[in-house]
């Protein structure tokens, strides 16, 4: 098992008919962890665009890997978004990206976020598993696809 | 970023035109749809007409998807009310108002999240006070800018014939002055910038803004040019907002004399100025400006909300024999024709107030911007993070950082204390740099340079 797939429960994967913007994007998920992590979703929210204003998480190919610190929580924790939009995220290819992965780290950020941060840049730079992502619209589908990935 | 500009005023527009270059996306709202479709002939943005502060106008203008609400109306009611919605409805990031009555601005409590929601207030009319208060202290400069919380100052003087280091190169400028550090950020020559350089030979005329420690630019200055004598006569044109708040903070350290034609605007004046001479007429008027020995002020301020008004009698005041003379130009174009002719210093407000207002919405941690010679030039206050992975400058000496040619680092200020900006100087994180550029283009650059890259957690 990969690193990803440990913080990465199946509930945390979904998928996004409606948002058209980084701003709805990262509400929709402060909602989802509020839900499934009981984290509150303005610290997400707040936390994430506090990050973003320091230079932008997108990755180009249409990925973005936004994340941020949470003060009190105790292990990292993820999520995917797949939006049928695509979100402008100000990538350094300038296309706009509708594979957005989220990780929330505890405040004191280790060389382990580091290992998940270079692990996911990784997985995104796979050509082939972009295209699996992009083809499929099934949750469990999709949670697979991190499972399985292999470096 | 989707911004989302509510009025279309002076601060609006310019806001707009500003940001428009820079690759976002930019509603704005008035109730002018005349305004709004001047603006949308000229610029690539969205306009909507309707009262900012009604939801159905905000919904409707996106507010839903917006990064950030700059409430810049005339009303400040109406931006304070704008704030508080986008807060509490919408969620919006970031809330910006312009907030002009002093009653507001002195309970700042009114503005944190149990109450309006503003993160940011600006005071254009503050901004412009403070901005001449600073021509006033120190007479021989065109521009005098603070950034790190004052401790850094960025000053423009021009060099005359006769002065102190023209027809020298500026190697020679560290010779002259040894115990003070001080950086040339940029020369203009006949408006067209020149990039500094050891061996650049500075000529009569030339505009030069120099970087030093806050403590240091009289002596700097005092290099450059013969010192002009110190003010302590000024005379004022208009009392209306931003006239009034310069009698205000000035009364207490020079001479003050304010001119209003209306009556009433006088004798509001002359209850709330206590050591400034209040006296009504026309601020074109030469007898009266004669019989006020126009001649003997030290610096004459045009105030007045009409722009021909201010260039007629900064013109007339400086004829008369008044030593420095300052106009204030609603309109653009005409700051450009009046500047450096007769009329020493031409004050557009809408360029001295909008850098305020484009640090927020900047990407990168922008500590400060002042927009320079009409928007062309810009000098930054950035502060970088990360380290010598995850950023392009942190961990680098400034000769190894990627600067685009024409944009330099003046100084540095690490832990509250200033350093000037040498070739091996080490950019450490946290650290505050302050960058000068000397042309708009490169601003987006020099951005992205300070942002962090992915791997920043």
């Amino acid at each position: 098992m990969n690193l990803i797939s440990k913080i990465l429960p199946p509930e945390n994967v979904i998928l996004d008919t409606d948002s058209t913007s980084k701003k709805r994007i990262f509400e929709r998920v402060g909602i989802l962890f509020e839900n499934t992590q009981q984290i509150a979703r303005s610290q997400v929210f707040d936390s994430l665009f506090a990050r973003e204003k320091l230079g932008s998480t997108g990755l180009g190919q249409g990925v973005a890997i936004p994340h941020g610190r949470i003060k009190n929580m105790r292990d990292a924790v993820a999520a995917f978004v797949k939006s049928q939009a695509p979100i402008p995220f100000d990538a350094p290819d300038g296309q706009p990206v509708n594979l957005i992965f989220v990780l929330l780290v505890p405040e004191r950020a280790t060389d382990m976020h580091l290992q998940l941060l270079g692990e996911l840049a990784q997985m995104f730079s796979d050509k082939s598993f972009r295209e699996k992502l992009q083809a499929s619209n099934d949750p469990a589908v999709i949670h697979q696809l991190f499972a399985n990935w292999k470096a | 970023m989707k911004i989302l500009i509510l009025g279309a005023g002076q601060v609006g527009s310019t806001v707009a035109e500003s940001l428009v270059s820079e690759a976002n996306d930019i509603t704005i709202v008035d109730t002018d749809a005349e305004k709004l479709r001047l603006l949308q002939d000229r610029f690539d943005l969205r306009t909507l007409a309707g009262n900012a502060s009604h939801p159905s106008v905000l919904e409707k203008a996106g507010i839903a998807d917006a990064d950030m609400l700059l409430a810049v109306t005339q009303s400040d009611e109406v931006n304070m009310v704008a704030c508080k919605l986008a807060a509490s409805l919408y969620n919006t990031p970031t809330r910006i108002a312009r907030i002009r009555a002093a009653d507001y601005l002195g309970h700042p409590e009114i503005f944190n999240t149990d109450n309006f929601c503003v993160d940011f207030s600006i005071c254009p009319e503050q901004i412009m006070t403070d901005y001449i208060r600073k021509l006033i202290e120190f007479p021989e400069a065109l521009q005098v800018l603070e950034f790190a919380d004052g401790r850094v100052s960025l000053v423009a003087v021009k060099a005359f014939e006769g002065g102190p280091l023209v027809g020298n190169p500026l190697s020679y400028m560290g010779k002259h002055m040894p115990h003070i550090d001080a950086r040339v950020a940029a020369i203009f020559r006949q408006d067209r910038p020149i990039i500094p350089e050891g061996g650049t030979v500075i000529k009569a005329g030339d505009e030069i803004f120099f970087i030093a420690a806050t403590e240091n630019i009289r002596a700097v200055l005092k290099a450059m040019r013969r010192m002009d004598k110190p003010a302590r006569r000024v005379m004022i044109m208009g009392g209306g907002n931003i006239g009034r708040r310069l009698a205000l903070s000035l009364e207490r350290d020079y001479q003050v004399k304010i001119v209003d034609r209306n009556k009433k605007v006088c004798e509001q004046l002359a209850g709330e100025l206590k050591h400034t001479l209040v006296l009504c007429g026309d601020c074109t008027d030469e007898n009266l400006l004669a019989s006020e020995h126009v001649a003997d002020v030290d610096v004459f301020c045009a105030l007045t909300n009409d722009d021909e008004n201010n260039i007629m009698s900064a013109l007339l005041a400086k004829r008369e024999g008044a030593n420095k003379v300052i106009a204030l130009i609603n309109r653009s174009a005409y700051v450009g024709l009046v500047q450096g002719g007769k009329i020493d210093i031409a004050l557009s407000p809408a360029h001295v107030t909008i850098g305020s207002l484009l640090a927020y919405v900047r990407q990168g941690d922008v500590a400060v911007v002042h927009s320079l010679r009409r928007g062309a030039a810009e000098a930054l206050e950035l502060v970088a993070h990360g380290d010598r992975q995850s950023s392009k400058v942190v961990g680098r000496r400034i000769d190894e950082i990627d600067l685009p040619k024409g944009a330099t680092i003046g100084a540095i200020v690490r832990d509250g204390k200033v350093m000037m900006g040498h070739r091996q100087t080490l950019i450490e994180s946290d650290d505050h740099v302050i960058v000068f550029v000397i042309n708009k283009q490169m601003i987006r650059k020099v951005e992205k340079l300070f942002q962090v890259a992915l791997g920043f957690i």
